[in-house]
């Protein structure tokens, strides 16, 4: 499978981690959204007429939507990953599958406005931002008392995935995550989950590697 | 902060009226209240990480004990920290479900309210001032505000902000069942609604 | 107050993005506008329509507001033939200007912010190396700086100890020399430009002059992009946002003497827009 990537891309995250989650290998084909517009090129558009990142191509598939990739990752290589086991675990996947878009609208927006500068109203995107974190949030504490650590089910799903990225790096637009502990212990089970990986202004768990013993690095060294 | 909110090895930003400040649970138990600010190059410490019985700071490792020490430099991993080198450390205890820090020294235990469990933490975009002067609200001798949500008993403490908002804990029944809590939970969200509402309309008049 | 750092050069725009439309940007709280003319010329005035200096060099537009007594600082290597010259674009960082600067010229932070590319633990120690302000240039340098690496570059596969180099020859602005992979023998050229929004608000302006002929120049933009934005995270989350030039407010070790230097240059010169001078 090959994916058109941004490394700055919380959409383009998406797919790099539900692949790695998976254990599928992606051929990475990095674009220069930025300073370069690549996506914008006359190559780019007859890919993806609506001019964004990502797009993932397998065989004669082409997808634009983040959605469907993740659909398309979990069908053929991680069934887990699909709330399919009951009727409304599988349709609260589809609800928060809709919902990232608009996170990606309102938290991604404020991201592009503050971080790359790109027209938009800041003020307005930060707003509909927090009222998404808000939804989130009371969801979230709904599944801790129903005993679950995951959006849609007792263990992740697409529909995670789906939101994790824009929710993370609400910061990089301004918008504080303090006030949210549910999305917090949330966002800690996904980042410790085996295969995880990281993105900027995504960091990995350090806690859940050892403590370095001082001499630790001359041993290595010496190995060497 | 709620106890439920900050397992063991976690850090998180306690935002207190001063503030916020670094709270965290050691891999033990043991919880600690410090400045978010590392003494080094002034990194948020909340922003951290807990490994064993000390925090960590992510910009460049520097590793404090729970009295406030600074255990560990890692660009210099044979060196034994100076004394001086040590973050604030403040006074912090559990009672009830709830975390509670004391930047003086505490007068006594925190107060107790008996028969009731905390439900959520939230942040509610208009003052304390506000929200206790809300018709929904009575104000108990204890300073806590009582309210009924969902056909429910609970109590507020509301918590004041820097910028002028406000931290609010909503408290429940011990004995209410999940359904009930689900159902508080949410006419929490539209009593938040309503209060950000009516001050919108206040600001505009 | 903005004191003698009026009289430096700043970057106000990537010169190959200038399109017809311009650049409508801030330097130092003071509004100006970079316009491309009809002719291709560069052009840029303040909003009541000074015209200010333009120079075009390592592929941004630099300009002043004061009346600059020396010319833009000199990167020698920029000229050399065989380098790719690498536009990195601009991040906008809710920081000082200064502690951009400071936080480029600090290796003790890799294995924690940069982690398994730039830096990884047990790898943490930072041995000695040598600082000093070079008065002939008015520059602050630091050599034989050393630092184990699990992939120091786009091109390095495998960890090594990487050697380093760093300059400030402008308050807002640091060139490093590192290991080059591919050319033993001569060295990577990155440079951070930062351009002074406001005193806790930069544009920041990575660039780069490398010898690495097999990586896509996309590889490239984006590896600095990636290191770039894991420090926004960290700059954007210090206290105070200014530089405390106070020396009582934080704590450096021998692993910060070229943070030490610096702030000290900043001292000696005032160049203290966006710095913190008395602890508060
Ligand atoms: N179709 C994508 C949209 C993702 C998206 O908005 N990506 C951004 C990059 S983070 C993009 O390509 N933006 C185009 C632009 O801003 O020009 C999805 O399904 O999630
Ligand atoms: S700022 Fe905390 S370790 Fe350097
Ligand atoms: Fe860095």
């Amino acid at each position: 499978m090959k994916l058109y990537d941004y490394i700055l891309s919380p959409s383009c995250y998406k797919i790099r981690l539900m692949a790695s989650l998976l254990g599928v290998p992606l051929t990475l084909r990095p674009v220069d959204f930025h300073p370069g517009e690549e996506h914008l090129t006359p190559e780019f558009l007859a890919l993806n007429p609506a001019g964004t990142l990502p797009i993932l191509a397998d065989g004669g598939l082409l997808l634009t939507e983040t959605s469907a990739m993740l659909v398309h990752l979990a069908t053929s290589a991680g069934p887990d990953w699909l709330a399919r086991h009951d009727p409304q675990a599988a349709a609260s996947e589809q609800q928060w599958l809709s919902f990232a878009h608009r996170l990606t609208a309102s938290l991604g927006g404020a991201r592009l406005c503050d971080m790359f500068q790109r027209p938009g109203d800041l003020a307005s995107l930060q707003r509909q931002g927090i009222m998404a974190l808000r939804e989130l949030e009371v969801r979230l504490f709904e599944q801790r008392l129903r005993q679950q650590a995951f959006l849609a089910s007792d263990r992740p799903t697409i529909a995670d995935i789906a939101c994790f990225p824009h929710v993370v790096l609400a910061p990089d637009g301004g918008i504080s995550l303090d006030p949210y502990p549910s999305i917090r212990l949330w966002q800690r089970s996904i980042r410790g989950l085996p295969g995880f990986i990281e993105m900027p202004g995504i960091y990995r768990r350090h806690e859940l590697s050892e403590e370095p013993d001082p001499d630790a690095a001359n041993e290595t060294a010496e190995q060497v | 902060m709620l106890s439920a909110d900050l397992p063991p090895m976690t850090v998180v930003p306690a935002l207190m009226p001063q503030g916020p400040f670094a709270l965290w649970r050691s891999e033990s138990g043991i919880l600690s209240l410090q400045a978010d600010r590392c003494p080094h190059r002034g990194m948020r410490l909340s922003h951290g990480f807990v490994r064993g019985e000390a925090l960590s700071c992510i910009y460049h490792g520097w590793r404090y004990a729970q009295n406030g020490r600074c255990l560990k430099i890692p660009a210099h991993p044979r060196l034994e920290p100076p004394e001086a080198i040590r973050v604030e450390t403040y006074a912090v205890t559990e009672s009830g479900g709830l975390i509670w820090g004391c930047l003086e020294t505490p007068a006594g235990a925190p107060p107790n309210f008996d028969g009731f469990a905390p439900l959520r933490m939230m942040s509610v975009k208009v003052s304390p001032q506000m929200i206790a002067t809300s018709d929904e609200v009575d104000r108990r001798a204890d300073g806590a505000l009582a309210i009924e949500l969902a056909g429910q008993h609970c109590l507020f403490l509301a918590r004041a902000q820097p910028d002028g908002s406000t931290l609010l804990f909503c408290l429940i029944e011990e004995a209410a069942a999940p359904e009930a809590r689900i159902a508080v939970s949410r006419a929490l969200e539209l009593f938040r609604c309503r209060l950000e509402a009516d001050d919108l309309q206040k600001e505009a008049l | 107050m903005i004191g003698p750092m009026m009289d430096a050069w700043y970057p106000v725009a990537l010169e190959s993005r200038l399109g017809t439309n311009g650049r409508s940007t801030r330097l130092m709280d003071t509004p100006l506008h970079v316009a491309r003319l009809n002719g291709g010329a560069i052009e840029i005035r303040t909003e009541d329509g000074r015209a200010l200096p333009v120079r075009l060099r390592y592929g941004h537009v630099w300009t002043s507001l004061g009346a600059p007594t020396t010319d833009l600082f000199d990167i020698p290597e920029a000229d050399q033939p065989g380098r790719r010259l690498v536009e990195v674009g601009v991040v906008r960082v809710r920081c000082s200007p200064l502690r951009a600067v400071e936080n480029f010229l600090d290796i003790a932070h890799f294995p924690f912010v940069h982690t398994d590319i730039l830096g990884a633990e047990p790898h943490t120690e930072v041995e000695k190396y040598e600082v000093e302000i070079r008065e002939k240039e008015d520059e602050v340098w630091a050599t034989q700086v050393k630092f184990y690496q699990p992939q120091a570059a786009k091109s390095a596969s495998t960890g090594i100890t990487t050697d380093y180099m760093y300059r400030v020859p402008a308050p807002t602005c640091s060139v490093l020399y590192k290991t080059c992979p591919a050319r033993p023998g001569e060295w990577d050229v990155i440079t951070l430009f930062v351009q002074p929004l406001a005193e806790d608000l930069c544009d920041v302006w990575p660039w780069m002059a490398l010898f690495d002929d097999e990586s896509p120049m996309t590889d490239l933009i984006h590896f600095q992009q990636m290191i770039f934005l894991q420090d926004r995270s960290i700059l954007e989350n210090q206290i105070p946002r200014l530089l405390p030039l106070d020396p009582g407010m934080e704590i450096p070790t021998r692993a910060d003497l070229t943070s030490v230097a610096y702030r000290r240059w900043l001292k000696r010169h005032n160049y203290t827009y966006g710095a913190q001078l008395v602890a508060q």
